[in-house]
């Protein structure tokens, strides 16, 4: 099958199957032939790659409401000490309880 | 899941059976506020939030011996947040959540359809095409502002689409990891990152060049 060659407009509602590596071989062609010659959809993918690497960045910074920060410490306490109770053998120890 | 994982997974698993605290405590490190975050997504507030990852919590705990290591610690873990929060969001009667299931964009285009050419030799092709981003500078890009935006954009997407984009770039997992937390297919998956990567971009488009264009960047 020859695959027609691919418009801007359709570029960018396959470019994620691109970068899933999703499309059959012909259309992964296409796809590479237009994005040597077109700067635009090239800058199109840049900006997407920067979108991902922006959401990345998320799950590191640690604003407060972002939900990157860590479980407060009486949280996790109450956790751990709930999961050492449910333990049979009281893995902890004598769990005096 | 890589062998390393499977070997970290085994050696956790039996640490967390022979009723080992410091493991338990190290999964809570590791995901908590990742959980936290994922719930945020289905329920209407911070509270109910907390309310369903503790619920997962303590799945976790009682389930611990049940599993059977068909997936990774960490996919079993989120899909357990996932059920939780989906029951969770019926509880509350909220309409957005689990209704967004079923995006109802499926029509709508990645891109502004106003940006390509038509009736021209070239329809199709840009006419208003995107601006390289190379310009922009680094501490703009790295900044907690810029970093807002893309998280607002995110808050802003239907639920599935939101699940997928924080599993996949915000939280790093592979696509078959996010197919098994949602319990969706692969095709699926991609069209719903597809979506939302498409609107996340042009929000941060429109913030960048908005900022460019009144002199920030310039």
């Amino acid at each position: 099958m020859i695959q027609e060659e691919i418009r801007c407009v359709e570029m960018v509602e396959i470019v994620t199957e691109w970068m899933e590596g999703a499309l059959d071989d012909d259309t992964r062609t296409a796809v590479e032939e237009h994005l040597a010659i077109c700067p635009d959809c090239t800058a199109y993918l840049d900006q997407l790659r920067v979108t991902v690497a922006v959401a990345a960045d998320l799950a590191h910074a640690a604003e407060p409401g972002a939900g990157a920060e860590p479980p407060p410490d009486d949280v996790r306490a109450r956790l751990v000490a709930a999961f050492l109770a449910s333990r049979p053998s009281g893995g902890g120890g004598p769990s005096g309880g | 899941m890589t062998p390393g994982d499977l070997g970290e997974d085994r050696a956790l698993l039996a640490a967390l059976r022979a009723g080992d605290g410091a493991a338990f405590g190290s999964l809570i490190d590791r995901y908590h506020s990742a959980l936290l975050r994922l719930a945020m997504s289905y329920v209407a507030t911070r509270e109910a939030a907390e309310d369903v990852v503790q619920e997962t919590w303590m799945a976790v705990m009682a389930g611990v011996d049940r599993f059977e290591g068909r997936s990774s610690l960490k996919t079993w873990i989120f899909r357990i947040l996932i059920n939780r929060a989906k029951s969770a969001g019926v509880r509350e009667h909220r309409s957005v959540p689990f209704s967004a299931f079923e995006d109802d964009d499926e029509k709508e285009p990645s891109v502004d359809p106003s940006r390509f050419q038509t009736w021209t030799r070239w329809s199709g092709y840009w006419s208003a095409p995107p601006h390289s981003w190379a310009g922009v500078p680094e501490e703009r890009l790295l900044s907690s502002e810029t970093r807002a935006v893309v998280d607002a954009a995110i808050a802003g997407l239907p639920a599935m689409q939101r699940a997928v984009i924080l599993l996949r770039d915000v939280r790093n997992f592979t696509s078959q990891e996010a197919c098994e937390v949602l319990g969706i297919n692969e095709v699926n998956q991609r069209v719903l990152l597809h979506r939302a990567r498409s609107k996340v971009r042009a929000q941060l488009e429109e913030y960048l060049e908005s900022a460019e264009a009144s002199g920030v960047a310039s």
